[in-house]
């Protein structure tokens, strides 16, 4: 992904996996399906990570947090298949991009849980899961662009507050990702 | 110079053709914002990998050697036509924001502007919200460029708050609130429901403004009438 998903070529992507052409036509029908297989995989895998992370935690706030930082792990472990599934998606055609929206609202849940316990809870909008998500992911992207990838973990204490911030208010929030 | 018959054909043309005596400078400017125009018309329709330079002019109501005067090509317009919008739409959020003393109703007038202009103008709206990350990189670097231009409006929101307050806002804060604010009305206008994107000032008030003056607070400013 060093060039961006529209100038990469069937040729560059057979040449970097060390394949010939034929096989890379055995296993996908064009450079689209090559991508969205790309993402189905990043997005199983991140979603199993994130959801196994949270499962040891006890707790809305700390579950969170440990997903969270789950997925910061995997995208500065892998930051060529970060570029692909967060940048690249978004400029790859209608069924990546639908994909990647739906990648988004995996986190959907795991933010819900925070209206159980926020005394905030009778007033939180109803859209406030899908804004947060859009900023984390905002954050997150425009890290990967300026080619912060490497050092994107540190960003999760101002993510988890960020998040925590609506459910609890500020001051839980900040109490809450002091912890971490 | 007026434009001949065959530039404007009558049936289509917004300005009356032949001799209507409309100064040269007058007459290429407009036909450059037709051009805009017409490509934001075109894209609602096609999607910006649809539309073709035919599309366009068609829209426009002018020749296709006027289009090649003022554009070498359909990127080149995309990104006149991104940052007109990207400029229009930050003088209304900015007249509306300095209009209000306070900075969280500030904020609010701000937020307010912003769902206005692009409910006001779903082409305009689509074309600068959808499909600008889909018209390749050099408009996805102008947009990113153009969502960060707001952070300032939010930055704004830490003047004279407590030191206890100003310690717990990270640095990102507004990025996130930007980010976040940004892609709940993209998904909308996907979504087909730019006509109700107004529908959203409440939640976005309320999400915007609750790091800097408590939830509460934000809540009962989000209420306003």
């Amino acid at each position: 992904m060093e060039k961006g998903y529209r100038a990469v070529t069937v040729a560059d992507i057979v040449r970097r996996a060390g394949i010939a052409r034929n096989t890379f036509y055995d296993n996908f029908s064009s450079k689209e399906d090559c991508f969205l297989a790309t993402q189905d995989f990043a997005v199983e895998e991140s979603l199993r990570r994130v959801v196994d992370a949270a499962a040891e935690e006890e707790g809305w706030e700390a579950r969170l947090a440990a997903g969270l930082g789950a997925f910061l792990k995997y995208v500065a472990s892998e930051p060529a298949l970060a570029r692909t599934c967060i940048v690249e998606a978004l400029s790859a055609g209608d069924a990546a991009h639908e994909r990647y929206e739906q990648s988004l609202q995996a986190f959907i849940p795991l933010l819900q849980l925070g209206r159980e316990d926020s005394p905030f809870a009778g007033d939180l909008p109803e859209t406030l899961e899908e804004t947060i998500i859009g900023g984390i992911f905002w954050v997150i992207y425009q890290r990967i662009v300026q080619g912060q990838t490497e050092q994107i973990e540190t960003l999760l204490p101002d993510l988890v507050d960020f998040a925590l911030t609506p459910y609890i208010g500020a001051e839980s929030a900040q109490r809450a990702t002091a912890r971490l | 110079m007026a434009p001949d018959q065959a530039e404007y054909p009558p049936e289509l043309s917004r300005l009356p053709p032949g001799r209507h005596g409309l100064p040269r400078d007058f007459v290429v400017h407009n036909q450059r914002e037709r051009l805009i125009a017409g490509l934001a018309e075109a894209v609602a329709e096609k999607g910006y990998g649809g539309t073709t330079i035919a599309d366009i002019t068609r829209h426009a109501a002018v020749s296709r050697r006027t289009f090649y005067e003022h554009f070498d090509g359909k990127d080149e317009c995309f990104v006149a036509a991104f940052d007109t919008v990207s400029t229009q739409l930050r003088e209304r959020v900015d007249e509306s924001f300095k209009a209000e003393d306070d900075w969280a109703h500030a904020a609010r007038a701000g937020i307010a502007a912003m769902l206005g202009f692009l409910a006001g103008e779903p082409n305009l709206a689509r074309l600068a919200m959808v499909e600008a990350l889909v018209a390749g990189p050099v408009v996805v670097e102008r947009y990113d460029a153009a969502v960060q231009t707001f952070i300032p409006y939010f930055a704004a929101g830490r003047e004279g708050r407590p030191k206890k307050v100003l310690k717990r806002l990270s640095d990102s804060t507004e990025e996130a609130l930007v980010g976040g604010m940004v892609s709940l009305v993209s998904r909308r206008i996907v979504a087909g429901q730019t006509d109700e994107l107004e529908s959203l000032l409440p939640d976005l008030t309320e999400f915007v403004l609750a790091p800097y003056v408590g939830n509460d607070e934000a809540a009962k400013i989000a209420r306003e009438n």
